[in-house]
């Protein structure tokens, strides 16, 4: 019972970090039409930021808050710069966001070195129940993760910003008549997208430690989840990261590490050829 | 995502590729020279084969090793350029069989002791043609055309699940891949690395880029183009559109086969790497900065990065990644048609289709 409670809870965890990281992609993904392959650097990012605030002494939890506006305001200014040239053409996006995260990686490489630099966890210890213990961090990453979910689905869903996105989203023309700023409208989900990415680096760093390739071990994780959810609606994408974040966390208790982690992937791929449009097809929140 | 108005602007933006055009037809301009057949393009297959042909003399022993590697790497680029540049399929995962095929090699010569030319490079090259005909049949053909992001991601999707199965299972190697390759074997001579592999290399480099170019000249490739250009309107002229595309991933295929068998003896092992996503992503660059869409383009663009690393890796390891990013967000961003685009014209890039020298020569007069 004990250790059916502690896989459940490893399972959620992992689920909850990918939700965190794909959060960010789904949103750029749905709403631009932009598969980011620099997303993965922009968690890196995070991260970085994060050991940087606890490097010099400043509390980790500030560096985790910092984190995301950090990295959303350089999504802003990459977008601005480099990415709005990429709308018409996903492909060359695909290129162009690659050779952005190829920078930010190395960089970051050079500065840390080929190290895995270590972050403790701002909440440390574990919460008992009964005769179980649960890490602490984790939990909390767990119901942060909740709470960023519920956030973006009411900002997207409720405000007024949000109605702006979803009509830009699905009739660009129409809502630059209807005196939306698009240009800015792309600016700041984009940007927006990075903060979420940021914040997910930030939250994940004492769990997997900081080193230069953290992004990359998410990012075809990210996109395989962003397909199977299903591109065009910000609830698609987190459904996929639940399933896969699940699945890549549950098979490896019943089988080889090595065929499962091969076996999400083919399930994936499989999937997403017979149904293209994803688990959840339709636009919308 | 219809970003209709952004994509006004961006088909915009990319104007620079357009008006290098212009530059080359301002070049030919005078008629009787573009009749003479003044063109860019033989005169430069030419240099780099003659470059090519006499570096070996001049060369160092273990600069002629590199050079191998870079002639097999170019081998390989031009394997994705065929698929990309010419079918406008985004293969991210084209070192799935470059990498498959040097691990069977691999395993054919430590396990089969087998090391013959004859019979490891015509395995390596079935090997190649059969995942990727496997992989192409699933991810392009079927009922429902499947979207080009599809295609991009899924070939990434399956590089890196090879590259995880190679890095967890004992069986190939784990980590540290398969060591100590023994070489190829020609009767009783082993082709070991020197001018001689080298040559044999460039052999095959040269006899590839022929039938390549006899592929993309024909009919077959104008279809090719139709398909790049406007796979909508080539499918409502009857052609099938999905098979052209599969028959081209598997010549691509086929051709990433060869030459990541030729790797893996030139290297002597395999590791996760080769299947894996840094190499497919390598061979993007290669392409993409010699100039997509030409063959000659894919194998510049090899020399160039890979010759600019090794250079520059002595000194300037660390920096030289970033570098390499930097460069490959201007050529996207400014010359998406890559470096070849500085020499070659629009219109000779494009080139023409199937007609024969012959016939030409009727309708001249």
């Amino acid at each position: 019972m004990a250790s059916t409670f502690v896989a459940a809870f490893e399972i959620l965890s992992f689920g909850a970090i990918i939700v965190l990281v794909v959060l960010g992609l789904g949103i750029i993904a749905s709403m631009m039409g932009i598969f980011n392959f620099a997303q993965g650097e922009f968690v890196l990012l995070g991260a970085y930021v994060t050991y940087l605030a606890y490097s010099h002494g400043i509390p980790i939890w500030a560096g985790m808050v910092a984190a995301p506006f950090i990295v959303g305001g350089l999504g802003f200014v990459l977008e601005a710069l480099i990415i709005r040239r990429f709308y018409a053409a996903p492909i060359v996006a695909m290129l162009g966001t690659y050779a952005l995260g190829l920078i930010v990686r190395e960089s970051v490489r050079g500065l840390i070195g080929g190290f895995y630099l270590t972050v403790p966890e701002p909440i440390g210890g574990s919460i008992d129940i009964g005769t179980m213990h649960i890490s602490a961090w984790r939990f909390t990453i767990i119901v942060i993760t909740l709470l960023v979910m519920a956030g973006c689905y009411l900002l997207l869903s409720r405000t007024s910003f949000g109605l702006r996105v979803r009509a830009t989203l699905e009739n660009p023309a129409l809502a630059r008549a209807s005196g939306i700023s698009t240009p800015l409208i792309y600016g700041t989900t984009f940007a927006f997208g990075a903060a979420l990415a940021g914040l997910a680096g930030a939250l994940i760093v004492p769990v997997f430690s900081l080193f230069a390739d953290l992004g990359i071990r998410f990012l075809i994780q990210g996109f395989v989840a962003v397909m199977v959810g299903g591109v065009g609606s910000f609830i698609g994408p987190v459904a996929g990261a639940g399933v896969i974040g699940t699945l890549s966390a549950a098979l490896p208790w019943v089988m080889a590490p090595v065929v499962a982690d091969v076996l999400v992937f083919v399930l994936a791929i499989v999937f997403i050829k017979f149904r293209p449009q994803g688990l959840i097809a339709g636009k919308g929140v | 995502m219809g970003a209709a108005k952004q994509a006004l602007r961006a088909t915009a933006s990319q104007a620079p590729g357009v008006s290098m055009a212009d530059n080359g037809l301002d070049r030919a301009l005078p008629a009787q020279q573009a009749a003479a057949g003044r063109k860019v393009l033989p005169i430069v297959e030419g240099a780099v084969l003659i470059t090519a042909l006499i570096l070996p003399l001049v060369l160092q022993d273990y600069l002629t090793v590199f050079a191998t590697r870079v002639i097999i790497l170019a081998l390989f680029a031009l394997s994705f350029d065929l698929v990309w540049g010419y079918a406008g399929i985004m293969s991210f995962g084209q070192a799935l069989f470059f990498g498959s095929a040097g691990y069977g090699v691999a395993l054919m010569a430590r396990d089969l002791k087998i090391t013959s030319i004859f019979l490891v490079l015509p395995a390596g090259t079935l090997i190649g043609l059969a995942t990727s005909l496997l992989l192409g049949g699933f991810l392009l053909l079927g009922r429902h055309p499947s979207s080009v992001i599809f295609v991009a991601l899924g070939t990434l999707t399956g590089s890196y699940a090879a590259d995880r199965l190679a890095r967890g299972w004992y069986y190939l190697g784990g980590q540290n891949g398969i060591p100590s390759i023994p070489s190829m074997s020609l009767g009783s001579y082993d082709i070991t690395e020197g001018p001689v592999y080298y040559y044999f290399a460039l052999g095959i480099l040269v006899v590839v880029y022929l039938l390549c170019r006899f592929l993309v000249r024909s009919q077959f490739g104008l279809a090719l183009a139709g398909l790049r250009e406007n796979e909508q309107r080539i499918a409502f002229f009857g052609y099938k559109a999905q098979h052209l595309k599969a028959i081209v991933f598997a010549a691509g295929g086929t051709i990433a086969g060869l030459a990541g068998s030729l790797y893996a003896f030139h290297e002597g092992f395999v590791w996760p790497n080769m299947v894996g996503v840094v190499i497919s992503t390598q061979v993007v660059l290669y392409v993409l900065f010699g100039g997509s869409g030409t063959l000659i383009g894919a194998v510049i663009g090899a020399v160039i990065i890979e010759g600019v690393s090794f250079w520059l890796s002595d000194n300037y390891r660390d920096i030289w990644p970033i570098l390499l990013g930097v460069l490959l967000l201007l050529v996207i961003l400014f010359r998406p048609l890559g470096l070849i685009s500085f020499v070659l014209g629009e219109r000779e890039r494009v080139g023409s289709f199937g007609v024969t020298r012959k016939e030409k020569r009727n309708a001249a007069p």
